[in-house]
């Protein structure tokens, strides 16, 4: 049979009609995993049960796949009476899953500021809030920017998990062509290569951002 | 079904989860070692070709590699069993991963180490063997063993291409006994079993040589 060329460029514009469907679920996900991976941060920072709690769920959702936490929530939220559409459970899980890695970033470009920063919040009257909102946050921000941009390739390449709840991503559109066609080859290799693009050229872009952000710090 | 029942399922998938891994480690090992050494070493035009095999394997979305060489494969006449497939893929994206955390060990030793080598009248691959490769790789022990969590998280992947590891196994029990939250949520916990005495392993080399480089993103 061989891997035809012509049939491989022909699925190039079904699959690629859905990238706007993986950039979406990517840039979604990667917001909620930075939502929740900062909440676990600032919790485990405060202490206490809740911190020792939070310090675990952590290292729970590290040693767990991606895949199966995606099965888990497609499965269980119904039997709950949650009815979600595949779309918002494949978020969801993708925002689980990564805050467990992107609450390490947070605790990295925390720490990475001067203990002096917080001491001058709280000599100056500032509460939790305030220091953390004000103070904190800016700061942290230029020491997570690379990191983050890592992660979100990384989420990028993990949103063809979402084919298997049958979300019309990239992957789901080259199944459906393969499906349809009987040979899988071809579609595939053409999804594969997309993503192989996509990340090569994001990654590129958040090292020159890097290289900018970290101009200024070196002095 | 009780919960005991649902486990000895599991269990019975644990065979392939660890044949997978420890299979997929025979690529991922050789490989980390030869092109972070080779990434190191080389310069010029070749290093380009190395860097791209690193990226190509590095880069791509496993979960796509996986199905492109799975239905590939064959197509261009090559013929392995799902589980070489398995193996091969996700022990090299690991290797892809792992090469980079070699190539970082190698840059992050100081000069002086080479060059008293070469003061010594040791030959270069004298040099790397017994003086560079083993600093590093004593250095990255603790991405190393990130890597292999990685690895283990991955092998979940193998249920998608007929492989009957842990996931599949809980998928198959799944549809005999509607039945998914206690299924789903024993096979998270499974993964977390396998996985969390790697990572504790990990924090206690960690303890003695140094934090782990994040190198892989999450995956």
């Amino acid at each position: 049979m061989g891997f035809d060329i012509d049939f491989a460029l022909s699925t190039l514009p079904t699959i690629l009609s859905a990238i706007g469907m993986t950039l979406l679920v990517a840039a979604v996900s990667c917001v909620g995993a930075a939502a929740i991976g900062f909440g676990f941060e600032i919790t485990r920072r405060s202490g206490g049960v809740m911190g020792y709690a939070v310090r675990f769920l952590i290292d729970f959702i590290r040693a767990t796949p991606v895949l199966v936490w995606l099965y888990c929530l497609y499965f269980i939220l119904p039997f709950y009476g949650v009815r979600l559409s595949a779309l918002a459970v494949g978020i969801i899980g993708l925002s689980v899953y990564f805050s467990g890695y992107l609450s390490e970033v947070f605790k990295a470009g925390i720490d990475a500021i001067p203990r002096g920063q917080a001491e001058a919040a709280r000599a100056l009257g500032l509460g939790r809030m305030d220091m953390t909102v004000f103070v904190i946050a800016p700061q942290m921000l230029r020491n997570i920017a690379a990191p983050m941009g890592n992660y979100f390739v990384s989420i990028l390449k993990a949103t063809p998990y979402l084919a298997v709840l049958a979300v019309p991503e990239m992957l789901g559109r080259a199944f459906d062509i393969a499906s349809e066609t009987y040979r899988y080859a071809e579609p595939l290799t053409v999804a594969g290569l997309i993503f192989l693009g996509l990340a090569l050229i994001i990654s590129q872009a958040i090292k020159r951002l890097e290289s900018r952000l970290l101009r200024p710090m070196r002095r | 079904m009780s919960v005991l029942d649902i486990w000895l399922g599991i269990l019975q998938g644990f065979r392939v989860t660890a044949s997978v891994t420890l299979y997929g480690l025979l690529f991922a090992i050789p490989f980390g070692l030869v092109f972070g050494v080779a990434q190191y070493l080389i310069t010029g035009p070749a290093r380009l070709l190395v860097t791209g095999i690193i990226e190509f394997w590095r880069s791509s979305a496993v979960i796509i590699l996986l199905f492109v060489f799975y239905y590939a494969l064959p197509v261009i006449g090559l013929m392995f069993s799902a589980m070489t497939v398995s193996a091969m893929v996700l022990g090299l994206n690991i290797g892809g991963y792992a090469s980079q955390a070699v190539r970082a060990g190698l840059q992050s030793l100081d000069r002086g180490q080479k060059e008293a080598g070469q003061a010594l009248g040791l030959s270069r691959p004298t040099i790397l063997l017994l003086i560079e490769l083993p600093q590093a790789l004593v250095t990255m022990s603790p991405t190393f063993i990130n890597q292999i969590i990685q690895l283990v998280k991955a092998t979940s992947l193998v249920s998608l291409v007929t492989l009957t590891d842990m996931t599949f196994r809980a998928k198959e029990i799944s549809q005999i006994e509607y039945d998914p939250v206690p299924i789903y949520l024993s096979l998270l916990l499974a993964y977390f079993v396998v996985c969390y005495p790697i990572a504790l392993l990990g924090r206690q080399v960690e303890s003695r040589v140094g934090p782990a480089r994040e190198i892989s993103g999450g995956l």
